[in-house]
């Protein structure tokens, strides 16, 4: 990887360089707390934002996609132009890099690509950026509190400056463009490692880090827990539409009020939904909170991991604030620590 | 809303539509005409027989779908509902009123005394053969819904199409709180303030929340609403529970009478 270092006074002068040929998203405070949002100068950017509610997920899949338009008279597929905005998203943390990489894997990385997710891809740059934990963080359990792969630019904080990871070279163009960069020194390298190791020292250490998740998943499959857990689940989903890689949409066909032409589109869903395993005859294969919230547990926590070798749950912690009723991996990890300290007994 | 399916070939009649308002303030009926921009196209799909808020001809048998607003709260508004359901192939139940009893049905609990109390203990004649409000679908069976107080004007028209053209869509008994996450509005619970979303069917994209406002429960409890998780929420975030149970009363009272009585 490339990298070199800028002064954090140069941020705006990245920023604007960007602004020049691209939509800049970027994390800006929203009432108490922050959203990612097109921004229309460098200043509204919150940099050291801790987290926001939603990630930016829906720059990539919007909650709701025209898929194509149609005529409903004729029964014919109109002309329609997908709409793809040329966007950079500024100040994306690894946790939410790590996710981008894994709706890759699951909507461009499989067999059948999913042309919408992809076209978005494609127009979109990442510029990443380090970040501190907050007390929900737990990224460095499923090991994405590092961005391997999936930016153009990654700053990290290295107090007045920024070591600048480079892995395009669109965006490293722009950068050396708008910026005095320079080589790192032996000083900066210092300063690297001890950010990291701040970082790493700054989880909340009672989120409890257990091994075999995705065994113990398995393991336990049939404890009460579930019961305990699912139980007391809103039937919201509001875990689905923060979680930064949740992918499940539904797709409907929407008329015009003429009734004449109509349009198909895609829109977020989730499987703790209640009628999302509702099937041809009216069964429902998974009618309870208890098989709903273990079922996106496994998803999160086992069958994404058997397929591909990871987590799909990143540990960004957002659900841990939306889900009003306490459920999230956190406890799944807690309920695995009891397991195993009765054991102990 | 399964088999019903009136213009599939240019042969077919156009559907013929009554509207009939029972126990409201008409409001939903009025929200049809807000949607003023393609009143026209709308009303062009369909030959309105009869529509109580703009009409004046009554007695009119032939017709393909009723859609009628307000809750049921009289014997004479009972036997209107079953007359309705005889004639028409579908039935669509427009508005809180309609769907839940709504404010209506606050009255479903101790119907007496407050009849006692409002009338001095005798009501006039136009108040007719009073019984307990209840939603239509409590009378006859009804093939579709519009919820929230007042209507959307588009998901009127929406559930129109879907009754005229047919449609395979499932109901979703989500509760709300996935709306505010998308549309990325903070949570009324963080700041200690009691919303009903937590149990409230999704159906309005959260548009009080989106004015500043917590959900009120118009669109009425969701089938899945569990109302002990929703307690121990409030429990978490520092909301009183008894309050929780009150707002609940404003526009599912009927249903908590009812399951209450169970």
């Amino acid at each position: 990887m490339l990298y070199r270092v800028m002064d954090k006074r140069e941020l705006p002068a990245l920023v604007r360089a960007f602004m020049e040929s691209y939509e800049v998203v970027a994390p800006v405070k929203r009432g108490q707390g922050y959203v990612f949002d097109v921004i229309e100068s460098p200043d509204d950017i919150e940099i050291g934002y801790t987290q926001t509610a939603s990630s930016p997920k829906k720059y990539l899949m919007p909650p709701t996609e025209t898929l194509m338009k149609f005529d409903a008279r004729m029964n014919l597929v109109q002309d329609y132009v997908h709409e793809v905005t040329p966007r950079v998203i500024f100040g994306v943390h690894t946790c939410d890099i790590n996710a981008m990489n894994r709706l890759d894997t699951a909507l461009i990385g499989g067999k059948y690509v999913d042309p919408y997710y992809k076209a978005h891809r494609d127009a979109t740059l990442v510029v990443g950026i380090s970040c501190t934990p907050n007390d929900k963080c737990f990224c460095h359990l499923w090991g994405a509190d590092e961005a391997q792969f999936g930016y153009d630019l990654f700053l990290h904080d290295i107090g007045d400056k920024y070591l600048v990871s480079m892995s395009n070279v669109e965006a490293t163009n722009i950068l050396e463009a708008a910026c005095e960069i320079s080589e790192a020194t032996d000083e900066d390298r210092i300063a690297f490692r001890q950010a990291t190791r701040t970082r790493q020292s700054a989880f909340n250490k009672d989120i409890p880090d257990v091994q075999d998740v995705a065994m113990l998943m398995d393991v336990f499959h049939s404890d009460p827990f579930w019961e305990e857990l699912g139980g007391r689940c809103l039937s919201c989903s509001a875990c689905a539409s923060v979680c930064p890689t949740c992918f499940c949409f539904d797709i409907r066909d929407v008329l015009a009020p003429d009734g004449k032409t109509g349009e198909r589109q895609r829109t977020w869903d989730a499987c703790t939904s209640p009628n999302f395993a509702a099937v041809a005859g009216g069964y429902n294969f998974r009618p309870t909170g208890r098989e709903r919230v273990r079922h996106r547990m496994y998803h999160k926590l086992n069958g994404f991991m058997v397929n591909h070798d990871r987590m799909l749950c990143v540990g960004c912690g957002r659900c841990v604030a939306a889900c009003k009723t306490g459920i999230n991996p956190i406890e799944v990890l807690r309920f695995f620590k009891r397991k195993g300290a009765d054991h102990a007994k | 809303m399964g088999a019903f399916s009136l213009i599939t070939d240019a042969e077919a009649r156009v559907p013929r539509v009554v509207v009939v308002g029972l126990a409201s303030c008409f409001g939903c009926q009025l929200q049809i005409t807000n949607a003023e921009e393609h009143l026209m196209e709308i009303l062009g799909q369909i030959d309105v027989r009869y529509w109580q808020l703009v009409t004046s001809e009554d007695g009119v048998e032939d017709f393909d779908v009723a859609i009628i607003e307000g809750a049921v709260t009289t014997r004479e508004s009972e036997e209107t509902c079953k007359f309705l359901r005889a004639h028409a192939a579908h039935v669509m139940a427009i508005g809180a009123c309609a769907c839940t009893g709504g404010v209506t049905g606050m009255a479903s609990d101790y119907l007496g005394a407050r009849t006692d109390l409002v009338y001095d203990g005798e009501a006039p004649d136009a108040c007719g053969e009073m019984i307990e409000p209840r939603p239509v679908s409590a009378v006859i069976d009804v093939d579709s819904e519009v919820r929230c107080c007042p209507i959307d004007p588009y998901d009127f028209v929406a559930a129109l199409q879907r009754a005229l053209y047919g449609s395979n869509r499932l109901p979703e008994p989500r509760t709300m709180c996935a709306d505010c996450k998308r549309n990325e509005t903070e949570c009324f619970f963080e700041q200690g303030v009691l919303c009903l979303g937590l149990v409230t069917q999704a159906a309005c994209g959260a548009r009080c929340v989106n004015l500043g406002r917590p959900c009120n429960g118009c669109a009425g409890m969701s089938s899945a609403a569990n109302l002990e998780a929703a307690r121990l929420s409030c429990e978490t975030y520092g909301v009183p529970v008894e309050s929780f149970d009150k707002a609940l009363e404003m526009f599912n009272q009927v249903k908590l009478t009812d399951s209450e009585t169970l």
